[in-house]
């Protein structure tokens, strides 16, 4: 598991390597924190490089959601594989976290809104 | 370990002012008495218990009342770790109480029973709280042993066991057969089967989102609230609302469960479930076809307040089967990180019998996943609950 961010225009795009799971869950959750900054206002997680996520891992991406909504910003995920796309759907995440085919899908959604 | 070996029986404090309970409890728990598993005393009010807990220490569990003269059962609750942190206590409430039974949760009790009292769900209840009791001591006397996060992972090991039934009802043309395999200190499930009015059964499969003890808390947590919902309520997508609003208070941890919860009504055949994202289970059919329950939508429990969860119902024809079940089925995992799969699932009894009873469908679900993962350590908890029908 890797996580690897750039900023474009403003907008911070983090991807996501490889299979999170209850083992690996913290070690994301700290990467992922810490590669946001206070002062992100649009954070897209890019997740095509993704394998696998367990229930452990949507909590991580949970938290990020949460956190950055208190804070006012905007987040969203792209990208996902049918698998990854499938836990969204059965967990129901995909009605509270959006979800988009693409990166620019992504911020062209926030920047209309 | 106590009981059953010549050594002493579990001693029980039941605290009620109501004085018929005595001489009942007596009666009614005579075979356990007898057979020495079971002794009990009496006390009338928190204040009269405390007196005994202070004065007796072979006290194992306290069984309370709570609405009693100068000291409620709420109030004993929060004294009595300070006598003794591990005695487990089993709160008396009235029907549908939720109020009164999260707050007696909140302050430690391990499990609550419903007035008028029923004595086989109460020797149940008061079986599985001893037992967790047992666990619990042993978690306690091994801590020493080991290192810290070896230790935390075996408490709530242990505390996610001693949550799950291990009697099942059966009844006129079904009977019903659960059981968790653990992984290795991780994954979070549980499954839970309830007694409802009028000869109803309550269904719940479940998975919590993270691993630890306040993951192991959480779960207690879901499973107490669900079955405080449930007796009270057999609608599945009002109890899920509910069970809902009640963990999304103080839920700082973002933990969530996904809970798919069923009521099964034998008389009419008719299943009625909600979701709250959770996988949808299998129907075996009669017939020899296989299908998964319709989709309900509904996100997991813990995530966001005042979710609406939609319910729908089925009949269950004579000979279908219902399969419940986690993750940790169909995303097994084997050498080449190949999933199991919805598709291995619905084909398991293909071109063989079917099974005829519910733990044989149980067990042969589980044979096929250790077939295909072969050597591959198992990642996840692996949870089924099956409804057999004739």
């Amino acid at each position: 598991m890797a996580v690897n961010s750039e900023r474009q225009n403003g907008t911070l795009i983090a991807r996501v390597d490889g299979r999170v799971d209850g083992s690996n869950a913290r070690e994301f959750q700290t990467a992922l924190e810490s590669s946001i900054d206070s002062g992100d206002r649009i954070v897209v997680l890019d997740l095509e490089q993704l394998s696998y996520i367990s229930s452990a891992g949507l909590r991580v991406i949970l938290m990020v959601a949460k956190t950055l909504q208190r804070q006012g910003a905007k987040f969203a995920v792209c990208s996902l594989s049918t698998s990854i796309r499938e836990v969204f759907e059965i967990s129901g995440f995909d009605r509270i976290i959006s979800v988009n085919a693409s990166q620019e899908e992504a911020i062209s959604a926030f920047k209309d809104s | 370990m106590k009981s059953l070996s010549g050594e002493k029986p579990y001693k029980i404090l039941v605290v009620d002012d109501e004085v018929d309970l005595e001489p009942l409890m007596l009666q009614r728990m005579r075979r356990k008495i007898r057979s020495g598993m079971y002794s009990f005393v009496f006390a009338h009010n928190g204040v009269e218990a405390l007196a005994k807990l202070s004065e007796d220490d072979e006290i194992d569990m306290v069984l309370s009342d709570i609405n009693m003269p100068q000291m409620d059962g709420l109030t004993l609750l929060d004294q009595i770790p300070k006598v003794d942190p591990n005695i487990r206590s089993v709160i008396i409430s009235a029907y549908g109480d939720m109020k009164n039974i999260r707050t007696a949760m909140n302050r430690g009790a391990f499990d609550f029973v419903t007035k008028p009292l029923d004595f086989e769900d109460l020797q149940v209840t008061i079986d599985r709280t001893l037992r967790h009791l047992v666990e619990w001591r042993e978690a306690l006397s091994s801590r020493d042993k080991l290192v810290a996060l070896q230790n935390e992972l075996d408490v709530a090991s242990q505390m996610q066991r001693s949550i799950l039934p291990t009697l099942f009802p059966r009844g006129d043309g079904f009977d019903i057969f659960g059981d968790m395999e653990p992984a290795r200190n991780v994954g979070g499930d549980f499954f839970d089967v309830l007694r409802l009015e009028g000869g109803k059964v309550g269904l719940a499969v479940a998975d919590v989102s993270d691993k630890g003890v306040p993951a192991a808390l959480f779960m207690m947590s879901s499973r107490t609230l669900l079955k405080g919902s449930a007796i009270g309520n057999l609608e599945p997508g009002r109890v899920l609302t509910e069970v809902n609003d009640l963990l999304i208070e103080d839920n700082e941890a973002s933990m969530f469960v996904t809970l798919l919860y069923a009521v099964y009504d034998s008389a009419t055949r008719q299943l009625t479930y909600a979701n709250g994202g959770h996988n949808t289970p299998v129907v075996f059919h009669a017939d020899g076809t296989t299908t998964m329950l319709p989709l309900t939508g509904g996100i997991a429990l813990g995530v966001a307040p005042e979710m609406q969860f939609e319910q729908k119902t089925v009949t269950i024809t004579p000979g279908d089967t219902v399969v419940f079940y986690t993750d940790g089925v169909t995303e097994a995992m084997d050498a080449s990180y190949e999933e199991f799969g919805n598709d291995r699932l619905l084909n398991i009894f293909k071109g063989g019998s079917f099974p005829d009873s519910a733990a044989e469908v149980n067990r042969e679900v589980f044979d096929a996943v250790h077939d295909f993962v072969g050597d591959t350590p198992q990642s996840d908890d692996i949870t089924c609950l099956t409804l057999f029908t004739k």
